[in-house]
């Protein structure tokens, strides 16, 4: 099979020296340490961000919601015994405190003029077939449930397995799967015409 | 999880994709892959959106000069009981700290015996002694319960600290015999109790 070796992504030793260097940083954050905290914050600061941003929807809510889920870490890092991965923990937080403060806003969100794409600076053309994949890509996550967009930000930008999502969103393992199948579904459609057949 | 293997393995795809199936997964996909063209060129497509999913990243601020200013401006928190003891003992562990600790022990059982000599009354009436309260309540309180949580539980309750934290972490307290279910009461609605019991059987 042609893709298989491209198609996995095996852990490196660059990951596991994250892992090692996170929960060194949490050691110390128990400790009150502020430094650590903020080299913490910076680690989980971009991911956080674009999680909570495919979650709200709404940029102006995402440093709310990104700062009071570090509050969470911060104030109850003795509280993480490890059971799970840090990563799993911290965005199981971020997770409730966007639901949460989805239910405040409860409004569909308008059209945002914001571009979440970086440039790859490509030429002309390739950049209109891009910038065309890009808006249906976008259109097309809008229309999607927040659990949803949430399973397939998980799977596809944070490489996630199913069993972690499963336990960030506090659900059963086939629910995520179920989730994953119908949303992927639902992109095909509202992507029509802009991708090969995918599924 | 469906019974068609077809459909099993579609549904696995996208973690195929990423590398993030197990050993029993992935050999159930690539068994799947090697006779199935269209789940062929679904992984193709998967491939092509996780690139798309994967060069978007908003640019949100970092808000973190924000947070540090809430968490400095807040008090500090004070740790737990257990905590507290925890670090104490510790401390007295160290062969300098437990040294000056023992020569100001001894210094201080010194002085009160001395003071107890001075101040010892010529003659004792009868009666004149107080017997110690006798505990007749115990408490337990929640593990991560605060030793501010114990004081203001214990004065709310109108008892008295007679001894404690035994080896299963209980105190035992003595209230007024005419006052005690009130007492009890009192504890057992508080937040941070977990137990409130009599011990010496209905007064």
């Amino acid at each position: 099979m042609i893709l298989n070796g491209a198609a996995r992504r095996p852990r490196t030793e660059a990951n596991r020296s994250s892992v090692l260097e996170e929960n060194e940083l949490l050691a110390r954050v128990r400790a009150r340490d502020l430094h650590a905290f903020e080299r913490l914050y910076r680690i989980y600061q971009p991911r956080l961000a674009r999680f909570l941003f495919n979650l709200v929807q709404r940029p102006q809510l995402v440093e709310e919601v990104l700062n009071d889920t570090m509050m969470v870490v911060w104030d109850t890092a003795g509280n993480f015994r490890g059971g799970s991965k840090l990563s799993t923990w911290v965005f199981s937080i971020a997770y409730r405190k966007a639901m949460k403060a989805k239910m405040r806003w409860p409004d569909p969100v308008e059209e945002q003029p914001f571009d979440p794409r970086v440039s790859n600076d490509p030429g002309p053309d390739e950049e209109l077939e891009h910038q065309r994949l890009h808006d249906a890509l976008m259109k097309a996550m809008n229309e999607l449930s927040a659990d949803h967009r949430a399973v397939v930000d998980l799977t596809y930008f944070h490489g996630l397995g199913y069993r972690e999502i499963a336990e960030i969103m506090h659900c059963p393992v086939d629910t995520v799967k179920t989730r994953m199948f119908h949303a992927r579904r639902r992109l095909k459609q509202a992507m029509s015409g802009q991708m090969f057949d995918w599924i | 999880m469906p019974s068609d293997p077809h459909e099993q393995a579609e549904e696995l795809i996208p973690w195929y994709a990423t590398g993030q199936l197990d050993a029993a997964d992935r050999a159930l996909v690539d068994a799947h892959l090697a006779s199935c063209a269209r789940c062929q060129r679904v992984l193709a497509g998967e491939q092509v959106l996780i690139g798309e999913f994967q060069a978007m990243s908003p640019e949100i601020d970092s808000g973190w000069a924000q947070l540090r200013g809430q968490i400095e401006a807040r008090p500090p928190i004070r740790p737990g009981i257990r905590e507290s003891l925890a670090e104490f003992w510790e401390l007295l562990k160290r062969p300098v700290v437990a040294a000056i600790a023992t020569a100001q022990v001894a210094f201080v059982a010194a002085a009160a015996l001395l003071f107890q000599w001075i101040s010892q009354p010529t003659y004792v009436a009868l009666g004149s002694g107080q017997a110690p309260n006798s505990a007749n309540v115990i408490v337990m309180f929640r593990p991560d319960a605060r030793e501010s949580d114990l004081r203001s539980a214990i004065a709310g309750s109108g008892g008295t600290f007679v001894g404690g934290p035994t080896e299963a972490d209980a105190y035992l307290l003595h209230v007024p015999a005419n006052g005690r279910e009130a007492a009890i009461g009192k504890l057992q609605k508080n937040s941070q109790v977990t137990l409130a019991q009599p011990i010496d059987g209905p007064q």
